[in-house]
């Protein structure tokens, strides 16, 4: 008996303890993000938050009107609820939940990064993940544009970051920096956790029960990217920024795997399903673009982007609820109020890469040439230090 | 009490991604070969990054040692 706890404690060691290899993340990350787009709803973060401030608003009496999307069971919300929901749960297993304070400089950068990621967010018709990772894999030409937006916008946003560190100078915390609790509730944690996870399987059966299949689907494979990315500390921000600033790019060898990975499932699924094709390809060019450099600027402000503001939030991290907060907010007034239909226009078209290139077998060869180039490029940095700027 | 004597203290208590390591990269500029560089620090992420960026740069983490509500590092410039 004795031996089957030890075996158990070593195993709960490996999987809680230590951080899960970013290519383990990679590669259930594009598992997982196929199991939603399976689902018919892609994987995204911004449009649940932004169901999140259509909510909000609609509360306090802004807006008139009641959001189209429900805030419980909207496709969108959900994937944004079980990212969150899978992050805290996982933080909890792992000892990690603890609400974590930070310095007001640190919380004026998660408010103003957010309102900057929630702006390019829209541009962009999505956040690093539906904008840029979930865009590229479904075949939106506008993925390429947020991409080359994103790195333009780390550069510029890891430029203020130097900046900051020799003109403004961080005032120590007060002694409230985090408190990580006392052993017995680091204790407790595991079994809050184990609860939690009960309590949203129970959730989703439920909800399957009531022939509320597609968001009982969503929801878990949601929380499933949650514990993923948590135990991964997966981050869409270090496969932009590292590169630039330590030189380091296993970060961005993960996303570029994970994306390749991903166009080559989703491709098969729209193959087989022609109707689906145009699924998440809505976005548009300049905006991806734009709403990319502005998005980029905001990650690098907070230290998160789109789905590592939300998993940082759900492991307790002041300076990232924040962030997620004004996302939220700031996302649904500017879609609401400047991003009108004109406007909209005059950013470009929605293009489907296989239809540029006479099918999906030079679309597929398109995108992992790109993914790879970023790889090389990176990697030769990683010997030379050639592009790093710190 | 400390196994090391820092010749610098960097506080990035209550800081999260990426400033720590930033931080650390500047201040590690400013040492001489041998000095030893004590990162006071709070964010979970930090226990990655640090040896990450320590095997890349060609310093030395030492080792670390927990605080009141922190963990610190120890790094050798190398």
């Amino acid at each position: 008996m004795s031996v089957m706890v030890e075996k158990f404690k070593e195993g709960y060691g490996v999987l809680f303890d230590r951080n899960w290899p970013l290519w383990v993340g990679a590669i259930v990350l594009a598992l997982l993000g196929a199991i939603c787009m399976a689902a018919g709803r892609p994987w995204g973060v911004a449009g649940g938050l932004r169901v999140w401030g259509d909510w909000i608003f609609y509360s306090i009496g802004l807006y008139k009107q009641a959001p189209g999307n429900a805030l419980w069971l909207s496709n969108p919300a959900i994937l944004t609820w079980g990212l969150l929901f899978g992050a805290f749960g996982s933080a909890l297993l792992s000892r990690q939940f603890a609400f974590r304070p930070a310095p007001p400089l640190e919380l004026l950068k998660g408010l103003v990064g957010g309102v900057f990621m929630g702006v390019g967010s829209v541009m962009a018709g999505g956040c690093n993940v539906g904008g840029f990772y979930t865009a590229i894999a479904a075949g939106s030409v506008s993925g390429f544009a947020m991409m080359v937006g994103l790195l333009v916008g780390a550069l510029i946003g890891l430029k203020y970051l130097m900046w900051e560190i020799e003109h403004l100078p961080s005032k120590p915390p007060k002694q409230r920096t985090a408190k990580e609790g006392g052993r017995d509730w680091k204790k407790v944690q595991p079994w809050l956790g184990l609860i939690f996870f009960v309590f949203l399987v129970g959730w989703a059966y439920g909800l399957s029960y009531r022939a509320y299949t597609q968001p009982a689907v969503l929801m878990l494979a949601a929380v499933g990217i949650g514990v993923v990315i948590q135990r991964c500390r997966f981050c869409f921000v270090r496969s932009f920024r590292d590169p630039f600033m330590t030189g380091e790019a296993v970060a961005t060898r993960a996303v570029a795997l994970s994306v390749i990975l991903s166009v080559l499932i989703f491709f098969t699924i729209k193959w087989f399903r022609a109707d689906w094709q145009m699924i998440y390809i809505y976005h548009h060019w300049i905006g991806g673009l734009v709403g990319g450099i502005i998005f980029g600027i905001g990650m690098l402000l907070a230290g998160g982007c789109g789905s590592g503001s939300v998993w940082r939030a759900g492991e307790g991290q002041w300076k990232l609820i924040i962030a997620v907060l004004t996302f939220a907010l700031s996302n649904s007034l500017f879609k609401n109020y400047v991003w009108t239909s004109k406007f909209a226009a005059a950013w470009g078209k929605p293009y489907f890469l296989p239809d540029l290139t006479g099918g999906y077998f030079w679309a597929i060869v398109i995108t992992a040439v790109v993914m790879l180039l970023w790889w090389a490029v990176m990697a030769w940095n990683e010997e030379t230090d050639r592009l790093t700027m710190v | 009490m400390a196994q090391w004597t820092p010749d610098e203290v960097l506080d990035c208590r209550g800081l999260s991604c990426p400033m720590p390591i930033l931080k650390t990269k500047k201040a590690l500029k400013n040492l001489k070969p041998g000095q030893i560089l004590e990162i006071q620090g709070t964010d979970p992420g930090t226990r990655n990054d640090l040896p990450a960026f320590t095997q890349r740069s060609g310093d030395e983490l030492l080792g670390e040692e927990q605080g009141d509500g922190y963990i610190s590092f120890f790094v050798k410039k190398g």
